[in-house]
C-alpha cells in the first residue's frame, strides 16, 4: 500500500479537524479499508484512526427508551449485549453472522455501515459503476453476486452492510458530525445509488464522521433471516429484516428491508403491503415473500436470488413471531 | 542473535532472511535520513501551528508489548502488526498467508481478543498487550500439545493461527461444546481440511487446561 500520514486523535473535535481536507480517510477496525489500501483501490494521503476517540464507542439505553450505539462500538460488543439482543433480535441475528470472531473483534458499527461495496469489478479498480468503453463490465461479465433490483441503472453492486438493513427495519437514525452542524437522519438516507462515476454510494460528504446510531423504543416483532453460501467468513447472499407492529393477532404496520438485492438497503414495499392487515401464518408469510420478488429484474447470472429472496422474507416474518419451522 | 530471542535459538547460524532484511533496513534508513530530518522539521512547524494530535509520517519509533516484553522498533504508519512482528521483531509465529483478513493464519491476541494482525496497523497497537503463540504453554496442559496429540495439522501452515484462535477462545469459554468450538474458531481456514483434528484438539485442550 502507499505510504500515508497517520494521526490518532482522542476527541471528536480533533478527528473532524484532521479529516478536513482532500485525501483524508477515517480508519476504525480496518477490516475493509486496509485491504482496499493494499490493493490500491483506496490510497489516502492521511489516515485518521478513530478507535482512540472513546466518545464514539459505547452502547447506552434500554428497551423503554431505545438504544444509542456509538459508531465505534465493535460488532463483538453489539453481539454480546443481552439487552440489545432481547429488544432487537433483528439486529442481533444480523450481527452474530458477520465475518468471524476476529472480524467482529476488530470491526465497528460505523465501519460496517460505511464499508465499500464488495463488487469485484470495483475491488479490481474499475470504479463503482464498473464501466469500460461505455459498457458495463457487470452486465457483460460475472454478476452472480450483484443486484436484482434497480438493474436498469448503472450501479449494479449490492449495498454491503447487513446491519444497515436490520437497523432500517428497526427505524434507526444516524448522527453525523463534521465541519458544519451535526445532523441526524434516517439510516436508509445514508445510502444512494450513484448515477455518475464521481458519485458515492454514501450521502455523507467528505470530512463528515458517523458518530452514532439511535434505535427508537417500541420495536414490533422483529427478526432477520439470511441465506448464505458459506457458514463463516462470508457475506449473506440475501438477508431480510422485518419489524412488524401488531394489533392483537393482526399486523398493523410493517418495515421490511432486504440485503443483497440492490445497490441500497432495499425497502420491500410490496412485501410490506402484502402482510399488513393479515394474521401471520405460513401462507401469509409465503405470500409476502412472493410479493417481495415483484419488480425484480435479475442479471445474466443471478436469477437464483429471486427464490432466495422469497424464502428469506417468508422466514424472517415467521421468525419474528417465533415460528422457526426449518430448525425442527 | 541479540538478547531478544523469542524462540530460544541462540545458536549461531548463517544470516537469516530476516536478519538480512533488518540489515538492509539500516542502510535504507541512513539513505533517507535527510528526508526524515525534513519530515521532522515539517512536523515541528505543524506542531507549532496547532497543538492538536501528533501526525506521524515517514519512520515512526514504536514500542510494542509482545509476550510480556517491551520491544522497540522502527516502522512506518502503513506497517501492519503482522509484518512488524515477523520482519522487525523476529516473532514469526503469526503467518502471512492471505494478508486480507480472510484466512486467520496471522491471528494474534491483542488486549485479550483474537484479531487478524495482517489488517491491524502496528502504530495503533502502542500501549496494548500483544500475545502470540510463542508465549503459550507447550506442556501437556497447553493447546499446542493437544494439536500434536490429536494430529490437528497436515501441512502446518494454518496451525499457529488455529492454536492462537483456540487459546483465545478457550480462555473465555473453558467448557465448550463441539458446536461452540466450530463457531468460536470459524475465522481460520485449513486448506488441507484437517478440521476434525483441530476440533478434537480444541475439545481436548479445554480438558487439559483445567489440569494446569
Amino acid at each position: 500500500m502507499k505510504a500515508f500520514d497517520y494521526a490518532a486523535p482522542t476527541t471528536l473535535e480533533d478527528a473532524v479537524k484532521l479529516l478536513d481536507g482532500p485525501g483524508s480517510v477515517a480508519l476504525s477496525g480496518g477490516t475493509d479499508l486496509i485491504s482496499r489500501m493494499k490493493d490500491y483501490v483506496t490510497s489516502p494521503e492521511r489516515v485518521v484512526y478513530l478507535k482512540d476517540v472513546k466518545s464514539l464507542a459505547g452502547i447506552s439505553g434500554d428497551a423503554a427508551a431505545g438504544f444509542t450505539i456509538g459508531a465505534g462500538a465493535r460488532l463483538s460488543d453489539i453481539a454480546a449485549n443481552r439487552a440489545l439482543a432481547e429488544a432487537y433480535p433483528a439486529l442481533h441475528q444480523a450481527t452474530v453472522e458477520i465475518g468471524s470472531v476476529q472480524i467482529r473483534n476488530m470491526a465497528t458499527l460505523g465501519g460496517n455501515l460505511l464499508q465499500r461495496p464488495r463488487c469485484w469489478y470495483f475491488r479490481a479498480g474499475n470504479g463503482l459503476l464498473a464501466m469500460k468503453d461505455g459498457k458495463s463490465l457487470v452486465k457483460a461479465g460475472d454478476n452472480r453476486f450483484h443486484a436484482i433490483f434497480m438493474t436498469d441503472g448503472d450501479a449494479l453492486f449490492v449495498s454491503p452492510s447487513s446491519l444497515a438493513v436490520a437497523l432500517a427495519a428497526l427505524g434507526a437514525t444516524v448522527t453525523v458530525a463534521g465541519p458544519k452542524a451535526e445532523r441526524t437522519f434516517k439510516i436508509e438516507e445514508l445510502y444512494q445509488a450513484p448515477k455518475r462515476p464521481d458519485e458515492s454510494e454514501h450521502t455523507i460528504t467528505h470530512g463528515e464522521i458517523l458518530t452514532k446510531v439511535t434505535i427508537p423504543a417500541g420495536a414490533g416483532k422483529n427478526a432477520s433471516y439470511e441465506a448464505r453460501h458459506k457458514q463463516a467468513q462470508d457475506w449473506p447472499l440475501v438477508l431480510a429484516s422485518v419489524n412488524l407492529g401488531m394489533n392483537g393477532e393482526t399486523v398493523s404496520s410493517a418495515r421490511i428491508f432486504v440485503y443483497g438485492v440492490a445497490p441500497i438497503p432495499w425497502k420491500s414495499t410490496t412485501a410490506e403491503a402484502e402482510i399488513v392487515g393479515k394474521r401471520i401464518t405460513p401462507e401469509t408469510a409465503a405470500a409476502a415473500g412472493e410479493a417481495a420478488a415483484k419488480g425484480s429484474a435479475p442479471l445474466s447470472m443471478n436469477a437464483y436470488k429471486v427464490p432466495l429472496l422469497k424464502t428469506v422474507v417468508k422466514r424472517a416474518i415467521l421468525a419474528a413471531v417465533g415460528n422457526r419451522y426449518w430448525e425442527v | 542473535m541479540t538478547e531478544h530471542d523469542p524462540k530460544g535459538r541462540g545458536a549461531p547460524g548463517g544470516a537469516s532472511r530476516r536478519e538480512f532484511l533488518r540489515g538492509s533496513g539500516v542502510a535504507a534508513a541512513t539513505a533517507v535520513l535527510t528526508g526524515q530530518a525534513t519530515a521532522i522539521l515539517d512536523e515541528a512547524q505543524a506542531a507549532a501551528q496547532d497543538s492538536g494530535p501528533k501526525i506521524l509520517k515517514g519512520e515512526v519509533e514504536l514500542t510494542l508489548k509482545v509476550n510480556g516484553h517491551d520491544h522497540a522498533c522502527t516502522v512506518e504508519p502503513r506497517s501492519t502488526l503482522l509484518d512488524t512482528l515477523r520482519d522487525r521483531l523476529d516473532i514469526t509465529g503469526p503467518k502471512r498467508v492471505c494478508d486480507r483478513a480472510s484466512c486467520g493464519a496471522c491471528t494474534a491476541i491483542v488486549d485479550g481478543e483474537p484479531v487478524y494482525s495482517c489488517t491491524t496497523l502496528a502504530v495503533s497497537c502502542q500501549g496494548k498487550t500483544i500475545e502470540t503463540l510463542e508465549s503459550f504453554d507447550t506442556g501437556e496442559h497447553g493447546v499446542p500439545h493437544a494439536f500434536c496429540k490429536d494430529d490437528g495439522l497436515m501441512c502446518g501452515y494454518c496451525t499457529p493461527g488455529f492454536v492462537t484462535a483456540c487459546k483465545a477462545f478457550l480462555d473465555k469459554n473453558p467448557n465448550p461444546t463441539l458446536e461452540e468450538v466450530r463457531k468460536g474458531i470459524d475465522g481460520n481456514i485449513c486448506r488441507c481440511g484437517t478440521y476434525v483434528g483441530v476440533l478434537q484438539a480444541a475439545l481436548d485442550a479445554a480438558k487439559a487446561m483445567k489440569g494446569a
